[in-house]
């Protein structure tokens, strides 16, 4: 199975100490992981003042400077793995040095995943391709009429193949709900496993893609035109670069 | 017709066997929802062919032929079957052209059946799944409750729970958490994740004092019951052994705990000729053997502090003075403030009251006791046992405000007046 790892700071930036402990053991675990063919990509994010949400309403663009949750949690990263079970992901998950200062929610994608070209180029770092960015599809939880759903899922689809033809996605996929979430910590040692997203707001992710663009101008209007920009909102903010 | 000796066996095959059929299906063809029709369709042939051709010799392995051969059924007619089917082929479930009418085959797989209900318990009390949903599919897919029965037991619409169990199982298959016995690296704090699901299950009943509550009081049977089949699964773990007694021992009180009126009787003023001798005994054999392999953990600390209490033949003659020193290892074991609160207790009881109200006074600072009624509660008590009436009627008041529920209230008002009384006398 395929998993998310959304790694989430949890009270703004982790302190100095924690965060020079983090930056020395985790290249480490990214070895270990990808030796082990269990971690297939994974990026950190610019902060969370550089993002962008996106909203499209009345056919006009609505953007908001920062994250879409306004709490003091924010994504930092995140890494797709290759599981056997949710048990390895745990495993995995709390072995990665972010658990333990902050926190780590595992999602499971929706079925068919497929990492083509691009985002085995993404996995890499190589960003010849134009600058790498995260848009985040946040869903508000209220669902829209079975037309509308219908509607977005065939629009998406569309969406997605014309990225695809332009050669601007490396990957984009949704993941299932946020119900299935499990969060992870690692405190004295222990593993500490709760059930349910960490940040616990009414907004959740529903879905990453990533795209190679111009910049930021551009990553702002390819998520203008996803259909979930006129229903929810989608959250637009540029990879670290190595 | 249902002769009694038929039905009884109906009622013992159920009890028995519901855990082992729904685990059975599980492991063989992956849907929970299926698995649970099925062994319905079994119990309800059961309940059909038993009486006409007899109580077969196993009534497990019948059980759980047959509703093997029902999935079969139901996975040749359902859509999405083929996939599921060639799956549960590959487990040698299929058998050609069953014949439901023969009687079934005995399959002698006993360890694998073992093996299976320790699966389920174990998939049942996942830590990645909320806490809720681990009880109520521990109490449907092992013990066979209907989602009817742990609606009424835990006070909620059966629309409520039914979503509960939904969500449960769907987390299940959606976030791939795997059907199986946790490795050994992962045994011991998935054990204490099992333990705790029973011991919650445990004191949800137990807090049920009342006729109307006699629902809820069944969820101690059941924690005892599937605590017992955890014992039997696991003979060598000393800390189910002492969930097993700790939940027996206090269950041996449940007669003599609560008056003619609802109203609650502290283990003091309790008729300790009510207590449940035969389940003493079991618990305190458990705990003894438990204790002999040297690997102590919080439940087998809490089940010596029962203990304590169940050796002592009157509460004078009660040895506070080890108890206090049990808390002092559970406290060491458990940090809690409310561990803290008992061993407060246990010290004063032991002839040191102003060294345990010096305990409570610490424990008055601590956020997380700040609604916590059984902290002013005790610090009365104690004051109360000082001969500090007036202070204590003051604590007592402000307990009133925090108590739970209307049996708690009850007793503090009566202990109140019973202060307020010595004053004015």
């Amino acid at each position: 199975m395929k998993y998310v790892l959304f790694i989430i700071c949890s009270d703004g930036l982790p302190a100095p100490a924690d965060l020079a402990v983090m930056q020395r053991e985790c290249p480490g675990w990214v070895k270990e992981m990808e030796g082990r063919g269990v971690r297939l990509l994974g990026r950190e994010l610019e902060l969370p003042e550089t993002a962008a949400t996106v909203r499209v309403r009345d056919g006009e663009t609505l953007v908001t400077d920062g994250p879409f949750a306004e709490t003091k949690e924010f994504v930092a990263g995140f890494d797709v793995l290759e599981c056997a079970d949710l048990d390895e992901a745990i495993e995995v998950a709390a072995k990665h040095p972010g658990s333990w200062f902050d926190t780590i929610e595992i999602r499971p994608f929706m079925d068919g995943l497929e990492l083509g070209e691009a985002a085995q180029a993404f996995a890499r770092n190589d960003d010849s391709a134009g600058s790498a960015y995260c848009l985040m599809m946040c869903l508000d939880g209220t669902p829209g009429s079975p037309e509308e759903e219908a509607a977005v899922v065939r629009e998406s689809k569309a969406w997605g193949q014309d990225l695809k033809a332009r050669r601007l996605q490396a990957l984009g996929h949704p993941l299932q709900h946020k119900d299935t979430a499990t969060t992870v910590r690692v405190r004295d040692g222990e593993t500490l496993i709760s059930d349910g997203p960490f940040i616990e707001t009414r907004e959740f992710i529903g879905g990453i893609v990533v795209i190679n663009c111009a910049g930021r101008e551009q990553a702002i209007e390819i998520a203008a035109a996803h259909p979930l920009a006129r229903h929810h909102m989608i959250e637009v903010r540029q990879f670290c670069s190595e | 017709m249902t002769t009694p000796t038929v039905q009884r066996a109906l009622d013992a095959a159920f009890r028995q066997e519901w855990g082992r059929v729904v685990a059975a299906l599980i492991r063989r063809t992956g849907d929970w929802d299926l698995a649970e029709e099925c062994a319905q369709d079994a119990f309800t042939e059961a309940l059909r062919r038993w009486p006409v051709d007899g109580v077969p010799q196993r009534p497990g392995a019948w059980l759980t032929t047959v509703a093997g051969n029902r999935a079969i059924d139901r996975l040749r007619r359902g859509a999405r079957g083929s996939e599921l089917l060639e799956q549960a082929g590959r487990e040698a479930l299929s058998r050609p052209d069953t014949d439901e009418d023969a009687m079934p085959e005995p399959f002698d797989e006993t360890d694998e059946i073992e093996d299976d209900r320790l699966r389920l318990i174990f998939t049942c009390c996942h830590p990645a799944l909320p806490l809720e949903g681990r009880v109520a599919l521990t109490l449907r897919s092992l013990a066979g409750l209907t989602t009817a029965e742990i609606a009424r037991a835990f006070l909620v619409p059966e629309a409520t729970m039914a979503k509960r169990l939904t969500r449960t199982k769907a987390k299940i298959a959606a976030a791939g958490i795997p059907y199986r016995v946790p490795p050994a690296h992962l045994l011991p704090e998935r054990t204490a994740g099992v333990l705790a699901v029973l011991y919650l299950m445990f004191n949800e009943g137990h807090s049920a004092s009342s006729g109307a509550e006699l629902i809820r009081a069944g969820l101690c049977d059941e924690a005892i019951r599937l605590g017992r089949a955890l014992q039997q699964m696991m003979p060598d773990e000393p800390e189910t052994m002492g969930a097993l007694a700790l939940m027996l021992l206090h269950h041996s009180r449940r007669h003599a705990r609560v008056g003619g009126d609802g109203e609650l009787i502290t283990l003091e003023d309790q008729d300790r000729g009510r207590w449940d001798k035969v389940e003493i005994q079991e618990g305190l054999r458990l705990l003894e053997s438990a204790l002999r392999r040297r690997q102590v953990g919080p439940y087998q600390l809490q089940a010596a502090i029962a203990a304590c209490h169940a050796r002592a033949g009157s509460a004078a003659e009660t040895d506070w003075r080890e108890i206090a020193g049990l808390y002092a290892l559970l406290e060491g074991q458990m940090p809690s403030p409310v561990v803290r609160l008992n061993r407060a207790v246990a010290v004063a009881m032991a002839g040191d009251i102003a060294a345990g109200l010096a305990i409570v006074d610490e424990l008055s600072g601590d956020d997380r006791l700040e609604r916590y009624y059984l902290l002013e509660a005790t610090r009365a008590d104690l004051l109360r046992r000082s001969g500090d009436q007036d202070a204590a009627a003051a604590a007592y008041e402000r307990a009133l405000p925090l108590a739970p529920s209307e049996v708690e209230r009850r007793y503090l008002l009566s202990r109140l007046q019973e202060v307020g009384d010595r004053t004015a006398g």
